[in-house]
């Protein structure tokens, strides 16, 4: 599906980057070894979390900094604020001017940027690595010293309205996406979504910032992250020299205590928006944890179902029926009991009944019939390609690292979770299907231009 | 929590809560991005083979570039080229679309076709072991192609619907109608995959001959980046297109038809319901061999590419306006394209346009200063070394060189010629490409929230309700 993660800046051409990186990844038969990820790992006295990565294939380096809050941890009220605060860390602090990460990043030949999810607010530069130093600083700065004056809170805030605006308002599709979490979810947290509302943005004031900042932006609540052209001992002293002395409150960091209930019914909603020339239906399912031991299988049967080209949703409503001009299929793992989400964007002409009993019908075939071999196999090399490909980069090397360490709690994760992968079997496939699929209640979502007839 | 408690008590002095050092650090030594030239040959029948080697990781990225795209595409036929590279993998004389989308995915990889403005690209990305297989069905769908009248009308079908949904997104509906607003009928002039009109022309004889008369050797390079030498490559390029016949007619050159009336007054587009206004500035610039495309480069950059260039300063960051706007100068073979576009709120477009224009103002007046050209340069610097970290990123980089008549080793000057660029060159540029009469600007959005206030600074302002657009026409009307 559409994973958008709301992120500080846009994309334009090769100036800066969005990141849809691909984590599962699985072998078959091709002689291929995928080279390990060779890291160290630390924990500092105030609880920050270092994970480190060697890796002198170009003379630049990565340093991400992952912080366990995301928009779950959203204060009542504040749908949104999570993002909005991750837009105010380049607002300045103590001893770095607003948008001075900027000076320190782009204006050296590097870049930066941020992302919002539901579980997870990640900030990551790449720059020269001499440079290196200096970003330590910055991040270190930032995590200790934010200060943010009200007048560029204000913009920035109008700055993530428009991005709001852009994402959900302006396109086509932006409403149905951002209906699948409130459709999908009764208690958790989940279900505000993470971009939030204009009326809730507009509540925010800077003692939020603080509160928020002094609640969730600690060491011990951190991954620092660094890999790339470096000296081991030298960066090591670095990360002593600028972390160690930010303290560990002696407050516990408020974590999400709510539990989702089982599905206690099936629903169908009706969404509505302006300028939708195409219906689209979307089908949700509960799933479990990404810590699940599911998780693999299930990533495997997302695969078959919406990855590529010859993916059997694509070949089926996109290709042979032409229902569909767009279809999608994920697992939408999350620290929390997370979404299986199936979504088709109709074909001039076909209604969106048709459209919802194509899509179900080609799921719930996979979940009774066995998958051929080879198919399975197909999939398996698509997802180990998929994740070579994703670590020819110290970013992408640390968005692997930072990935296992958020959603399964250990960065060896990302060395295992191939080896799980490759152990998935049909029955496997077929087994979670079943489970969360069609033993499970689902949500409807039907997305029609406001106005329309009903179907 | 005792500990913690007593501990705070010992300490006279607040305690260090964060880290205490007032300023940056020191930079270390430059360590500056290094390229290898690539290794050039080629086959006897013209195919060049351009090779990148980098043993990092066991994966290769091998594209087929035909050097010629979308600015082929006849008058009455906008859309043909992409069509036409799209249909590749959509059938051959041996196997379905099904049996090739299935073939591609069993390699691990994905069979990506399709044509920019001047170069046409049949990719995949693989591990090692099956770049044999990859590059066995690269050249399969390039010259065995079967273009089934099933598989057009299927396509066909599928781009008029992706059509009808850009046309109502405010931000794409404004960039189309900004190009057609500032080239006219000429040969940038129309959405890249055609529009509603020249879609549904598009006929089977008109795809087998754009295939005929571009499909060649001599008009086509084929690159391998990763995992690889050139030896290797070299026989499996030999293996997979050595039988691949050079037409022993040359290849006529693409017309250069570029009908560039003066742009016209701007022109709102009305949508009701639109979430934003879609704001979309557009000009002719100039070709990639132009001698001052390094210059041109880095004014764009300073204007606006980036996070921290002058349009987004001031239009984000100082005023919220946007969650960001871009400028880009895109340098083709024959002409170039310059353009600007952002969303904003539908209440705020006047202000947006007018703050772009005050900025190009200023890049024209005078001289960026040094610090400032610096930051901008290592920007544009930094954006292309990152470009050499991937295998796809750095073929596409290669393609690029090759389908403009570039020589490839081009590659190892890009970083020194964009360092040599001189605040006055820029000011020059500027003087001499941008004067903020060429620009066409297009709004699209709710009109009734910005037309008054635009109307006051554009009296020939001109409003096309959204269901009277006609993009195959100048005037943008049926």
């Amino acid at each position: 599906m559409k994973n958008v993660w709301w992120t500080r800046a846009r994309a334009a051409g090769a100036m800066l980057l969005l990141l849809f990186c691909v984590m599962q990844q699985a072998a078959s038969a091709p002689a291929v070894t995928v080279p390990p990820l060779e890291f160290r790992e630390r924990v500092l006295a105030n609880g920050l979390r270092v994970v480190t990565l060697e890796d002198h294939t170009s003379p630049t380096v990565s340093v991400q900094v992952w912080y366990e809050v995301g928009g779950k941890n959203d204060p009542p009220g504040r749908s949104g604020f999570a993002h909005l605060f991750e837009h105010l860390m380049f607002k300045g602090t103590k001893y770095l001017k607003a948008e001075q990460m900027d000076r320190l990043t782009e204006d050296v030949g590097g870049m930066n940027n941020a992302a919002t999810r539901e579980d997870v607010t990640h900030y990551f530069e790449v720059v020269p690595s001499n440079h290196l130093e200096r970003i330590l600083w910055a991040e270190a700065e930032r995590m200790g010293n934010l200060d943010v004056a009200d007048e560029n809170f204000k913009s920035e805030r109008a700055v993530v309205e428009e991005e709001y605006r852009t994402r959900v308002l302006a396109s086509p599709y932006g409403r149905f996406y951002e209906s699948f979490s409130p459709r999908s979810y009764a208690v958790h947290p989940y279900k505000r979504g993470v971009i939030g509302n204009i009326d809730e943005l507009e509540a925010a004031s800077l003692d939020d910032v603080r509160d928020f900042h002094r609640t969730y932006y600690r060491p011990d609540n951190a991954i620092l992250i660094v890999a790339g052209d470096f000296d081991p001992a030298q960066l090591d002293a670095w990360i002593d020299k600028y972390f160690a002395p930010i303290a560990k409150p002696a407050t516990p960091i408020p974590r999400v205590s709510a539990t989702e209930p089982p599905r206690a019914r099936e629903a169908r909603y009706r969404e509505t928006g302006p300028n939708v020339p195409l219906p689209a239906v979307a089908l949700t399912w509960a799933a479990p944890s990404a810590r699940s031991p599911d998780a693999a299988a299930l990533n495997v049967a997302a695969a078959l179902l919406g990855n590529g080209e010859s993916s059997r949703l694509n070949q089926a409503l996109v290709y042979r029926a032409q229902m569909a001009q767009e279809i999608s299929f994920s697992a939408d793992l999350r620290v929390d009991p997370g979404l299986l989400v199936a979504y088709a964007v109709a074909a001039k002409g076909t209604s969106p009944d048709a459209l919802l009993k194509a899509l179900r019908s080609e799921i719930v075939r996979l979940a009774q019939k066995p998958v051929p071999e080879a198919e399975l196999a197909k999939v398996k090399i698509q997802l180990l390609t998929q994740a070579l490909d994703g670590r020819q980069t110290p970013m992408g090397k640390a968005d692997a690292l930072g990935e296992a360490i958020i959603y399964r709690g250990d960065p060896a994760y990302a060395n295992k979770e191939l080896d799980e992968l490759m152990a998935v079997t049909a029955s496997d496939v077929q087994r979670v299907l079943r489970k969360y699929i069609l033993d499970a209640k689902e949500v409807t979502i039907e997305y029609v231009e406001a106005g329309a007839k009903k179907s | 929590m005792t500990r913690l408690l007593a501990l705070a008590a010992v300490l006279a002095a607040p305690p260090l809560f964060a880290q205490p050092y007032d300023k940056p650090p020191p930079v270390g030594p430059p360590r500056p991005v290094t390229i290898a030239a690539p290794d050039v040959a080629t086959l006897d029948n013209g195919l060049r083979v351009v090779v990148s080697q980098r043993r990092s990781l066991p994966l290769v990225t091998v594209e087929l570039v035909i050097r010629s795209g979308t600015e082929t595409d006849p008058r009455d036929l906008a859309g043909l080229a992409d069509m036409t590279a799209t249909l590749l993998a959509k059938g051959t004389a041996r196997r379905t679309a099904p049996q090739i989308a299935e073939a591609a995915e069993a390699l691990g990889g994905q069979l990506d076709t399709g044509a920019g403005w001047y170069r046409t690209s049949v990719s995949m990305t693989v591990t090692r072991p099956q770049l044999a297989a990859a590059l066995a069905l690269i050249a399969e769908v390039t010259l065995t192609p079967s273009f089934a009248q099933g598989e057009l009308d299927r396509e066909r079908k599928l781009t008029l619907d992706a059509l009808a949904v850009a046309l109502r997104d405010p931000g794409k509906l404004a960039s189309f109608a900004s190009d057609r607003a500032a080239f006219g009928e000429g040969t940038y002039g129309h959405p890249a995959g055609g529009t509603p009109g020249s879609v549904a022309r598009i006929r089977r004889a008109a795809v087998v001959a754009q295939h005929a008369k571009y499909y060649r050797p001599d008009n086509a390079t084929l690159i391998f980046v990763g995992d690889i030498d050139p030896a290797e490559a070299r026989t499996l390029a030999q293996s997979a297109f050595g039988a691949w016949k050079r037409p022993a007619a040359a290849l006529r050159a693409a017309r250069a038809d570029d009908a560039q009336a003066a742009p016209p007054a701007p022109i709102v587009i009305a949508m009701a319901g639109a979430g934003q206004a879609g704001v979309a500035m557009t000009a002719p610039s100039i070709a990639r061999s132009a001698a001052d495309y390094y210059p041109g480069v880095i004014a764009n950059t300073l204007l606006g590419g980036g996070y921290s260039s002058r349009l987004n300063l001031e239009a984000r960051i100082r005023r919220g306006l946007t969650y960001g706007i871009f400028s880009q100068l895109e340098a083709r073979r024959q002409a170039g394209v310059w353009w600007i576009a952002a969303q904003t709120r539908n209440e705020s477009a006047p202000e947006l346009i007018a703050v772009v224009l005050e900025e190009l103002r200023k890049v024209a007046a005078s001289p960026p200063p040094a610090e400032e050209l610096e930051a901008r340069k290592l920007t544009m610097i930094g954006a292309v070394s990152r470009r050499f970290e991937t295998t796809e990123d750095l073929a596409g980089t290669l393609a690029s060189l090759e389908a403009n008549g570039i020589p490839v080793a081009e590659v190892t000057a890009t970083i020194d010629r964009l360092a040599a660029v001189t605040p006055q060159q820029v000011v020059d540029f500027a003087k001499a490409h941008w004067g903020p009469e060429a620009l066409a600007i297009v709004v699209a959005g709710e009109a009734d929230k910005f037309e008054n206030a635009l109307r006051a600074a554009y009296p020939g302002l001109r409003v096309i309700p959204h269901d009277a657009l006609d993009l195959d026409r100048a005037t943008l009307t049926k």
